[in-house]
C-alpha cells in the first residue's frame, strides 16, 4: 500500500487535537521538527505528550499554548540552551501541567509500551522526589483523560517477598512522529545510528507518521532488511522531506545548525515584545540597584547605563531583542511548508552543514 | 614555549581524570567531566570506557560533543545502542555484583549526604511552582540508583546545603543504612564530590561529607566558608597540580575550541 503523503495532509490527516503524542530523537539529533512545524502552523492543540529526551521540539509547543499535559524527564537542546526556556517559563509561572520521571523510567515506559504490557516495576526513582512529589496530583490525574490515574505505585515484588519496587503506568500512544535517514512508500523504515526511542514509539502508537531524508522504492529497501527498522505496517504517513530535522542532527546526513540552535537559545528567553521589555525594565532595575549600592564602581554605572538603555528602547519599541515569537514568524509561520523554510535557509547553508563522512559530522559551519 | 596558567576548571578535568581507574566503565555526559574522561582515555588511564546514557558504548570522539546524543559520540564508538539497553546494561551490572562503573553528575544543590538536586529550586513557591526550574533528572536517577558517583559542583554556600528543596538524585539519603530502607542498592552511592575548591568524600561510618583533598592556595577556612554545613577538614591534603604537557594536551588536542574549558585572555 503506498502511504506517501504530502506533509500538509499528513498532518491534517493524522494528527488530531487532543491526542496522547510521543516525538522521536533525542534533544538536538534527528528531532521531526518540519512536522513541529507544520502542525504549529494547522493548529492542533492539546496535547497529552510523552517526552523523552526532549528540546526545542516540545519546547515550541509549549511556548505557544498547544500542550495539555507534559510528561518528561528532560528539555534542552544541549549544548546551546541548558534548560528550554519556554518549558522553563511556563513551570516558573504556573502555567504548564506537567510531571517527571526519571529518563530511564519514562524510557522504560515506552519501550513497555511496545512491548504491550499492562504496567511496569521498575527498581528506579525510590527515595528521591521522582516518587514523592507528583506533579500531576491524583485528583487532577482523574480529570485528564489521556492521563493514567497514577504516577506511580510502590508495590511488593511477588517473586521475592519484601522487596520494594515501583510500579509505573505504560504509555498509550496516539500518535508518534519520527524523522528516519530512508523511508519506501509501504512505510518501511531505515534508522542509521542510534534508534533512540523511535522503533518503540512506532509501534506503540496507534497513529505513526514518519518523515524521512530518502524516499525509497520498497523493492530497494529490502535489498538487505538487517537495516530496517520499523516494519511498515505499523506506519501511517511516509512523507519525504529532506533535511526534515533542522536544525537538529541527523547521522549520516547532516549537523546541528549551531546558527538556529543559537537564535533559538537568545530568542526565547522572550516570549514577545511585551514579555521582553518587561523583563529588560527589570534587568535594568536590577543593575540600577547595584550600581547604587556602590556608587564609586565606574563599571557598575556603566552597566546600569547600558541596561536603562536597553530596557527604554525596547519600551518605546525602537530596539526589541529577537523574541519566541518572531523566531517563529521567521521561521515556521512566515512560510507555507517545509519547501519554502529550505529555501529561507538557504543553499549554501544546508550543504555546509552535511556531514563530512570521515568525521561523522560537520566542521564547515 | 609559554607556560599554561592553570584554571579552576582545568584543576576539575584533571580530578576526574586521576579519579579514574584501570578498566572502569566511565559514564560521562558532556562539559566537564567528559573533558576528565578523554585525558583519561588518552593518558592518564587508557584503558577505561567512557560509555553516555543515550546508549553509544566506549566512546572517543574527535571533537567535543554537545549532548549524550550528539553524532560526535556516534561517530567511532563501539556499539550505538538503544537508551533502553543502556538502563538495562547499568542494572544487570548491579545484579552480577560487577563493581566496573563509575558516573559523574552534576546538580544545583547537595546535602552532607550527597543527596542531589537538578529539578528545582522551590524559593517562595514548590515542587509545583518553583522558583527556579532546571531540566529535571535526565540520566541522573538511575545512574545514582545502580552506579557509584563522583558529583561536580561549583563549591558555594547556597548550593551546599544541610537540608536541599528536592532529591533529584539520591546519594546516602539520611546516613548509613539510609539507601538499603528506601529500596535503593546499599554498596552502591557517592564517593566524592569534586569542586573549584577541592575534592569532597564521604565518612565510612557516618556517610557524612569531609574534605579530602583541597587545590593548591585554597584553606580550610575557604571551604568552609563556601559550605552551608558543617564540614571537617582536618584530614585534607594539597591535591597537586598537573603538569604543562597535561594542560597542553587539554588545551591543544582535547578542547581546542574551549567549548567546556575556557582559557581567560592574556
Amino acid at each position: 500500500m503506498n502511504k506517501v503523503y504530502s506533509m500538509h495532509d499528513a498532518v491534517a490527516k493524522f494528527v488530531e487535537s487532543g491526542d496522547c503524542v510521543c516525538f522521536g530523537g533525542f534533544t538536538t539529533n534527528r528531532k521531526p521538527y518540519a512536522v513541529v512545524n507544520e502542525i504549529l502552523r494547522q493548529g492542533q492543540k492539546d496535547f497529552t505528550v510523552w517526552a523523552g529526551p526532549a528540546g526545542g521540539d516540545w519546547d515550541m509547543m509549549i511556548g505557544e499554548g498547544r500542550v495539555k499535559a507534559y510528561i518528561n524527564c528532560y528539555t534542552a537542546n544541549s549544548g546551546y540552551t541548558n534548560v528550554s526556556r519556554r518549558f522553563r517559563a511556563a513551570i516558573e509561572k504556573g502555567e504548564l501541567v506537567y510531571e517527571d520521571y526519571s529518563q530511564d523510567v519514562l524510557m522504560l515506559q515506552l519501550h513497555a509500551a511496545s512491548l504491550g504490557l499492562p504496567f511496569l516495576p521498575v527498581r528506579l526513582m525510590q527515595g528521591s522526589g521522582l516518587m514523592k512529589y507528583w506533579g500531576i496530583s491524583e485528583e487532577q490525574r482523574k480529570a485528564l483523560e489521556k492521563v493514567d490515574d497514577l504516577k506511580c505505585v510502590e508495590i511488593e515484588n511477588p517473586f521475592n517477598p519484601g522487596e520494594k519496587v515501583v510500579a509505573v503506568p505504560c504509555p498509550r500512544l496516539d500518535l508518534a512522529v519520527i524523522h528516519v535517514q530512508k523511508a519506501s512508500p509501504d512505510g518501511t523504515c531505515i534508522i542509521e545510528g542510534d534508534e533512540f526511542h523511535d522503533v518503540d514509539i512506532a509501534v506503540a502508537a496507534r497513529k505513526v507518521i514518519v518523515t524521512c531524508e530518502e524516499l525509497v522504492s520498497d523493492e530497494y529497501i529490502r535489498r538487505d532488511p538487517t537495516l530496517n527498522k520499523v516494519f511498515g505496517e505499523c506506519v501511517s504517513a511516509v512523507v519525504h522531506a529532506p533535511y526534515g530535522a533542522w536544525p537538529s542532527q541527523c547521522y549520516n546526513y547532516y549537523d546541528n545548525d549551531s546558527h538556529a540552535l543559537k537564535e533559538y537559545d537568545k530568542a526565547s528567553k522572550y516570549q514577545d515584545a511585551a514579555d521582553a521589555a518587561a523583563q529588560l525594565a527589570k534587568a535594568a532595575a536590577k543593575a540600577q540597584k547595584a550600581a547604587d549600592a556602590k556608587p564609586e564602581d565606574a563599571k557598575l554605572a556603566e552597566a546600569a547605563a547600558k541596561a536603562k538603555k536597553a530596557a527604554d528602547d525596547a519600551a518605546a519599541g525602537i530596539a526589541v531583542p529577537e523574541t519566541f515569537q518572531d523566531y517563529l514568524e521567521k521561521w515556521v509561520y512566515s512560510v507555507k511548508d517545509h519547501d519554502e523554510l529550505l529555501d529561507k535557509v538557504g543553499g549554501s547553508r544546508l550543504m555546509r552543514l552535511k556531514n563530512e563522512p570521515h568525521l561523522g559530522y560537520s566542521t564547515r559551519h | 614555549m609559554a607556560e599554561y596558567k592553570i584554571t579552576k576548571q582545568e584543576r576539575q578535568a584533571y580530578a576526574i581524570a586521576k579519579n579514574i581507574k584501570e578498566n572502569q566503565i566511565v559514564i560521562v555526559g558532556t562539559g566537564l567531566p567528559l573533558i576528565g574522561a578523554s585525558l583519561a582515555k588518552r593518558v592518564v588511564c587508557p584503558s577505561c570506557h567512557p560509555i553516555v546514557e543515550s546508549g553509544l558504548m566506549d566512546c572517543s570522539p574527535v571533537e567535543v560533543p554537545r549532548s549524550v546524543g550528539d553524532n560526535r559520540f556516534m561517530a567511532h564508538c563501539a556499539v550505538q545502542w538503544p537508551n533502553v539497553r543502556f538502563i538495562g546494561f547499568e542494572a544487570n551490572e548491579w545484579l552480577h555484583d560487577e563493581d566496573r562503573l563509575i558516573a559523574f553528575i552534576g546538580g544545583a544543590q547537595i546535602d552532607p549526604y550527597g543527596n542531589v538536586n537538578s529539578t528545582c529550586i522551590y524559593g517562595k513557591g514548590d515542587y509545583v511552582k518553583p522558583m527556579t526550574r532546571f531540566t529535571g533528572s535526565g540520566g541522573a536517577n538511575g545512574i545514582a540508583t545502580y552506579c557509584n558517583t563522583i558529583i561536580m559542583m561549583q563549591h558555594q554556600k547556597r548550593r551546599f546545603m544541610e537540608h536541599i528543596d528536592y532529591i533529584t538524585s539520591c546519594g546516602w539519603m539520611d546516613g548509613p543504612g539510609g539507601r538499603e530502607k528506601v529500596g535503593l542498592p546499599g554498596n552502591r552511592g557517592p564517593q566524592m564530590v569534586v569542586t573549584d575548591l577541592g575534592i569532597m568524600k564521604f565518612d565510612e561510618q557516618t556517610k557524612r561529607m569531609y574534605c579530602a583533598y583541597m587545590f593548591p592556595g585554597v584553606t580550610p577556612e575557604i571551604v568552609q566558608e563556601n559550605t552551608g554545613f558543617e564540614i571537617d577538614c582536618s584530614k585534607a591534603e594539597v591535591f597537586p597540580d598537573p603538569d604543562q604537557e597535561i594542560l597542553r594536551i587539554i588545551r591543544e588536542e582535547i578542547d581546542p575550541g574551549q567549548a567546556f574549558i575556557k582559557i581567560p585572555k592574556e
